[in-house]
């Protein structure tokens, strides 16, 4: 069977998985704009708390804003970025997703970064926030170069890898939020 | 003058020697927005003889967004080391930790203003989606 006729087997993995929300093509503000809404929709049952659910929001976020500026992947028409994200329901609150192509240059100091967040603690992700408050945005950041540090401080862990492909270095970005 | 409220930025009220900011700001392009408004809170401040009071009650702010209120408190700053009289009131939820956390950051580089972190109780029309 071709893989796209496998209209059921794509509603069963989404079920399975628990998935809540996923969203795979080309990212937009606008577009960002339109699904936060139904996402905050989503996290707001009555039994997850509201601060879980802002966590989860808040990583959701700086997650789509870094696809949109970083992905290396671009629609041919308009250049816009493409990538996937997800939330899903994980056994003690919520897994938030993400994958992009990056640019392969830009891979070490990504990695080298993200390493060192990892096993910063809380008290030391905070100090880590302040200075780059302080200090200003790294020259190749797009945005206020807080993104990474914000994730790290609002999931409880946070797991990453680079795949190589055919087309280019992926990165993938698991983080969990209860 | 008045900034109105969209799903992804805060309502700015900006008036003779008061500035509330209200809601949520997350915008795409956090300059775009914010250069209006820190231009309009300049203008004001400049004719402030009288205490001016600054209240902020944000709900979620994005990274980006972290960057334009280090900017707007600096600007206070330095405001109030030429001399304007500035009270900051960081408005937060008591069960809000990431906004309560934001507020005491903010307050460690203020000195010259003074600065209060105040407790605010949730009413649910404010966080109405549009």
């Amino acid at each position: 069977m071709e893989k796209n006729k496998d209209t059921l087997g794509l509603h069963t993995f989404m079920q399975d998985r628990k998935t809540l929300f996923c969203y795979s093509g080309p990212l937009t503000e606008d577009l960002l704009t339109t699904i936060s809404n139904p996402v905050r929709h989503q996290l707001s049952d009555d039994e997850t708390k509201e601060t879980v659910a802002k966590r989860v929001f808040g990583v959701f976020i700086e997650q789509a804003q870094n696809i949109i500026r970083y992905s290396t992947q671009k629609t041919k028409s308009t250049g816009d970025s493409i990538g996937t994200i997800a939330i899903s329901v994980a056994d003690d609150g919520f897994l938030i997703e993400a994958v992009n192509k990056i640019d392969e240059s830009k891979k070490d100091v990504l990695e080298a970064t993200l390493v060192e967040l990892s096993v910063a603690d809380q008290k030391a992700l905070r100090q880590m926030y302040k200075k780059r408050l302080r200090d200003g945005p790294p020259e190749d950041s797009e945005g206020a170069g807080l993104g990474f540090i914000e994730m790290a401080r609002r999931v409880k862990h946070f797991e990453f890898n680079f795949v190589e492909s055919e087309e280019g270095a992926l990165f993938v970005y698991r983080g969990w939020v209860s | 003058m008045k900034f109105e409220k969209t799903q992804r930025t805060p309502l700015v009220e900006i008036g003779s020697n008061s500035c509330l900011i209200k809601g949520e700001c997350y915008p795409e392009n956090i300059a775009e927005w914010s250069g209006p408004v820190l231009e309009a809170l300049k203008k004001t401040l400049v004719d402030a003889n009288t205490q001016f009071n600054v209240d902020i009650e944000l709900y979620y702010f994005n990274s980006s967004s972290a960057k334009f209120l280090f900017d707007f408190f600096e600007f206070l700053e330095d405001s109030a080391e030429e001399g304007k009289k500035i009270r900051i009131n960081w408005r937060y939820r008591a069960e809000d930790d990431t906004m309560l956390e934001a507020g005491e950051d903010f307050q460690e580089d203020i000195t010259a203003c003074e600065y209060n972190l105040v407790i605010v109780e949730y009413t649910s029309e404010d966080h109405e989606p549009e």
